[in-house]
């Protein structure tokens, strides 16, 4: 979809599914700090997901096909950072995983309230009281 | 959409889990620390070890972790000469345990900050939850 012509509600929708997304492979690499051998994982740049570049999904040509397990939309790629290396082969480094979830959030809040605004725009158009 | 975020909660949840059973276990060991066998030549207390795993969730589509393994240190246990010990051997030596009174303040403090960086991902993840709900106000 290209973007200028996307409305605000489209476009905050859709970024709204991102941090939710983004929320919960941030919280699956904190979740796994410990574990040995664990590479932490980020959500696709949302530019990227806002292209619809979705994952890709086979085709299913009967109904009795079973559907992918995994979620396209969730094609996260590991972010590879060879030096957060340790003994264990844990590849979560907390400082960043919690910078990015504190960014992720401020990007939630800012989204929320464009949407809010966008709304209280209508209210007024429609001659309530905002 | 909301199932992402209540998804991450689930996920943050077993993080806690997993390290509150370790501070579970740190305090069974330094509980320990001076536990001797109980006749002649016994092993003393051995030094319980956790390790994790990151394993999927079938009910929830997403990877969780939990506890892998609960296992004994299998290092060895240094002797103390204490001929009166109920515990000492023909030569007047005691096994004691394994347990590093260091490590496993290390250990916990390690485990505290895991716990609160979990803690703080599920607050944050429960305040945009809020916010989207807020939405409809």
């Amino acid at each position: 979809m290209n973007p200028v012509s996307m409305d605000v509600f489209t476009a905050a929708e859709r970024r709204l599914a991102w941090t939710s997304e983004r929320q919960a492979v941030l919280a699956r690499n904190i979740a796994n700090v410990d574990t040995p051998g664990f590479q932490a994982m980020d959500a696709r740049d949302f530019r990227q997901a806002l292209a619809g570049s979705t994952g890709v999904q086979p085709a299913r040509t009967m109904v009795n096909h079973l559907a992918g397990t995994i979620d396209p939309g969730l094609a996260n790629r590991p972010s590879r950072q060879i030096a957060a290396r340790t003994a264990d082969k844990n590849e979560v480094r907390m400082e960043d995983q919690l910078m990015k979830v504190a960014d992720t959030e401020t990007i939630h809040s800012t989204v929320t309230a464009i949407y809010k605004k966008y709304m209280t725009m209508f209210g007024i158009a429609l001659g309530k009281s905002a | 959409m909301a199932a992402d975020l209540t998804t991450s909660l689930h996920v943050s949840a077993s993080g806690m889990d997993v390290q509150s059973s370790r501070i579970r276990i740190i305090a069974e060991n330094l509980a320990n620390q001076n536990t001797t066998g109980p006749n002649p030549g016994a092993e003393a207390y051995r030094r319980r070890t956790i390790s994790f795993q990151n394993r999927m969730d079938r009910a929830l589509g997403v990877e969780t972790v939990r506890v892998r393994k609960v296992d004994r240190d299998k290092s060895e246990q240094p002797l103390r000469h204490e001929p009166g010990n109920p515990a000492a051997n023909k030569d007047g030596y005691v096994k004691t345990p394994n347990v590093n009174s260091f490590i496993e303040l290390m250990d916990m403090r390690d485990a505290e900050h895991a716990y609160s960086a979990n803690l703080n991902v599920a607050s944050t993840t429960r305040s945009m939850l809020n916010r989207t709900i807020d939405l409809l106000k």
